[in-house]
């Protein structure tokens, strides 16, 4: 737990990605979450700094988890929450996106967090309202929280995220968490390794900041101190990117034999919900090197300092 | 258990020999080999009394009716068949009832291949799930098991975006692709060649355009991909050129040609003859003759037998509602050796795309004369002329277009791992 103060202040009004953030900003959020994260172990309530403010969480697609660590997040911080269930909402009516967006401005949140299954959504909404907005997701794109408190587990683990070997593996294509976490993992010092099936390792991604990429999990695995499995969707395994989930299992399932291919004080993430026995085996999900549930402890922490930087900039005493 | 086989003419096109010599056989491989041979104690002699003795033949696309129409052909009869025809390895195509699209298909045509106990039966495995065009199969899988490679045999992948990913995935794995260049929105009615001989018949035609338009899309996506991609039965001069082109650009992409295009012309269809009813079509004399240069210059990995078998109920019908394909396992050699006697190329040339051109294809040990290879060895009396008729064939099913042709050059002897499964 740090007790400096900073150096500079969060001079941002969103969170739109990990794209766009200095190594001091990210460090100043990790500081911070490390901070809040301590605090709740202590059984501490941290300071009711958004007490007074309204956040909204705009969930265009489901996520019971991310939608309750945010909201978990603002009400420890003493904030008024509110959950817009889009289900039900006039979304569902044909209203668009972005008359959605100025509806909620009217209504003078102070912070809202959207997911949406749409690449760039959260940004076009942020350009039509007054308030911080925090991407939770946004299609293919980004999800900067997840990158952030993935960095704060490895960084409680390892001490320093500089000069780690990162494994990033699994369904690289279509994830927001793969693309954050490569931003941020490389703008932190770490060399990053994009593995998984061809069909789902896109074109380019060493320039996202990947040191390589390999279409083979045990080369892909050789001597890394971080393992991170990413969810595959089930719906790639009908064939046209993957044959079968028992092919999937053969070649890119994380087994405790693979895992030998690591290095030895290797750690073993995951961003949940898992597919066992297609990405991950369960006796390495629930070993002693999984950090898993620790990510999930490490969610709430890192979007409290989020909304507190979004909200206060630099000026929290930490 | 040693055997020699001498006074042969030695041919073995993967190193360029071409010479007088023998050939000894230790426990199924290949143990020493060349022009003079000391050879002590205990070992069976076979003279070969001149002849050519060459790598076993190898054939990458064989059709059998196993699983599912025993009644066109089993592994076993197939596997007669290619012993006559000088065959001591082939690949059999994954178009079966079920279609061998998972590993458990995949062992047991290896099973029933082995019990056969004659020429060596490879399975190639499909590309994707049930030949549907629309998912993949399980490409790493049936590779670990030993397919040795993918194909939906005569159905092109429709949807480029599934061939792409299927390739890229394979390429991945280092497995081979094998693809049919044709474009059915072109083709899919045609029951013979599109032309002159068609239009005067009342058939509707496959043109050259859908098998090039096939064939350059392929191309594109293995170069974008990576992946060896044969193009598999290639019937017409351009195609083969596209293949070249391709490779001088640096693409791993081969092309193999069936013995029915290098022996006939659509004029062979003649009185609506069925059996000559075949995917690719017999096209032109002009192509015809494409295709043998293209031999001749080394441009086709492999000379395939396009395997066939259909029984008479299936061709004994109108010409258009008759069934693809013909018998070709105990044709294939004498087709080769025939372009040698007509001055096309010389033996050595005519025996590549037999023997190392298929196994290098596939990164396969035999179809070579090396210390330590297989012995699967063929016999050939290159000059000898015969008669084909159908009634004397050994495959179960008897639809060849050759019934009735005049040959030269047939298999003597067919030897499998230093045995002698054909022949005295």
């Amino acid at each position: 737990m740090r007790n400096e103060p900073y150096t500079h202040s969060f001079r941002h009004r969103h969170l739109l990605g990990i794209a766009g953030l200095s190594r001091l900003d990210i460090e100043m959020l990790l500081d911070r979450a490390d901070a809040l994260a301590e605090l709740a172990r202590q059984a501490m309530r941290p300071e009711p700094r958004l007490a007074g403010y309204t956040v909204i969480n705009l969930f265009f697609e489901n996520s019971t988890r991310t939608q309750g660590s945010f909201e978990i997040a603002a009400r420890r911080l003493g904030a008024d929450v509110v959950n817009m269930a889009v289900q039900t909402s006039s979304v569902k009516k044909g209203e668009t996106l972005i008359d959605t967006a100025m509806t909620l401005n009217a209504m003078k949140p102070d912070v809202i967090v959207i997911r949406h299954s749409a690449s760039g959504a959260v940004k076009l909404l942020s350009r039509k309202v007054d308030c911080s907005v925090i991407n939770a997701g946004d299609g293919t794109h980004e999800h900067p929280t997840q990158a952030l408190l993935d960095a704060l587990t490895i960084r409680r683990h390892k001490g320093t995220l500089e000069g780690l070997k990162v494994a990033i593996c699994g369904d690289i294509m279509h994830s927001r968490v793969a693309r954050s976490n490569a931003i941020l993992l490389q703008q932190m010092g770490a060399r990053v390794r994009l593995v998984g099936p061809p069909t789902l390792l896109p074109r380019g991604a060493e320039s996202w900041g990947a040191e390589s990429t390999h279409a083979d999990l045990d080369e892909g695995l050789h001597d890394v101190d971080v393992v991170m499995m990413l969810r595959l969707q089930l719906e790639r395994m009908d064939g046209a990117y993957l044959p079968s989930r028992r092919e999937y299992f053969r070649f890119y399932g994380l087994t405790a034999q693979r895992l030998k291919r690591a290095a030895p004080d290797a750690i073993v993430m995951h961003p949940g919900p898992m597919n066992r026995g297609i990405e991950i085996e369960s006796a390495i999900a629930d070993g002693e090197r999984s950090v898993i549930t620790e990510q999930v402890e490490m969610g709430v922490a890192v979007r409290e300092a989020v909304l507190e930087l979004l909200v206060h900039g630099g000026q929290v005493t930490p | 258990m040693r055997t020699l086989f001498h006074n042969a003419r030695l041919i073995d096109p993967a190193s360029g020999h071409d010479g007088p010599g023998a050939v000894l056989v230790e426990n199924g491989l290949i143990a020493d080999w060349g022009e003079a041979l000391a050879v002590s104690g205990n070992t069976a002699t076979v003279d070969c009394n001149g002849l050519v003795l060459a790598p076993g033949l190898i054939d990458l696309r064989v059709k059998t009716g196993e699983p599912g129409e025993e009644s066109r052909e089993t592994l076993e009869t197939a596997s007669r068949a290619a012993m006559a025809g000088g065959i001591t390895s082939m690949v059999v195509m994954p178009d079966t009832s079920p279609v061998v699209d998972d590993v458990a298909l995949l062992e047991f045509i290896q099973r029933r291949g082995g019990d056969a106990g004659g020429a060596r039966v490879m399975a190639a495995g499909a590309l994707t799930q049930a030949l549907k065009g629309e998912a993949m199969a399980e490409i790493g899988l049936m590779g670990e098991a030993g397919a040795v490679f993918f194909t939906d045999v005569d159905r092109p992948v429709r949807d480029a975006g599934v061939l792409k990913r299927a390739m890229s995935y394979a390429a991945a794995r280092g497995a081979v692709v094998f693809s049919r260049p044709d474009t059915e929105d072109l083709s899919g009615r045609g029951v013979m060649n599109a032309g002159v001989e068609a239009a005067r018949k009342g058939l509707s035609g496959m043109p050259h355009e859908a098998e090039w338009i096939g064939a350059a899309r392929d191309i594109f996506l293995a170069e974008a991909t990576g992946v060896r991609l044969v193009i598999d039965l290639a019937s017409t001069g351009r195609t083969l050129e596209l293949v070249s082109e391709a490779r001088a650009r640096g693409a791993d992409v081969h092309a193999t040609v069936a013995a029915f295009s290098l022996h006939f012309n659509e004029v062979d269809v003649g009185d609506y003859l069925t059996y000559c009813k075949t995917r690719p079509p017999f096209r032109q004399e002009a192509e015809r003759l494409a295709c043998i240069e293209a031999v001749a210059r080394g441009e086709v990995a492999a000379v395939v037998s396009a395997h066939d078998p259909q029984p008479p109920e299936a061709k004994r019908l109108p010409f258009g509602e008759a069934e693809f394909g013909a018998a070709g396992l105990e044709t294939l050699l004498a087709t080769m050796t025939g372009l040698v006697a007509d001055g096309h190329m010389d033996l050595i040339t005519a025996l590549r795309p037999l023997t190392s051109g298929p196994a290098d294809l596939l990164g396969l040990p035999q179809g070579r004369l090396a210390e330590g290879a297989p012995a699967d060895l063929t016999l050939i009396d290159v000059q000898k002329p015969w008669l084909c008729a159908r009634e004397d064939l050994v495959s179960r099913s008897l639809n060849s277009p050759y019934d009735g042709r005049r040959l030269t050059g047939r298999a003597v002897r067919t030897v499998v791992g230093g045995r002698t499964v054909f022949g005295t």
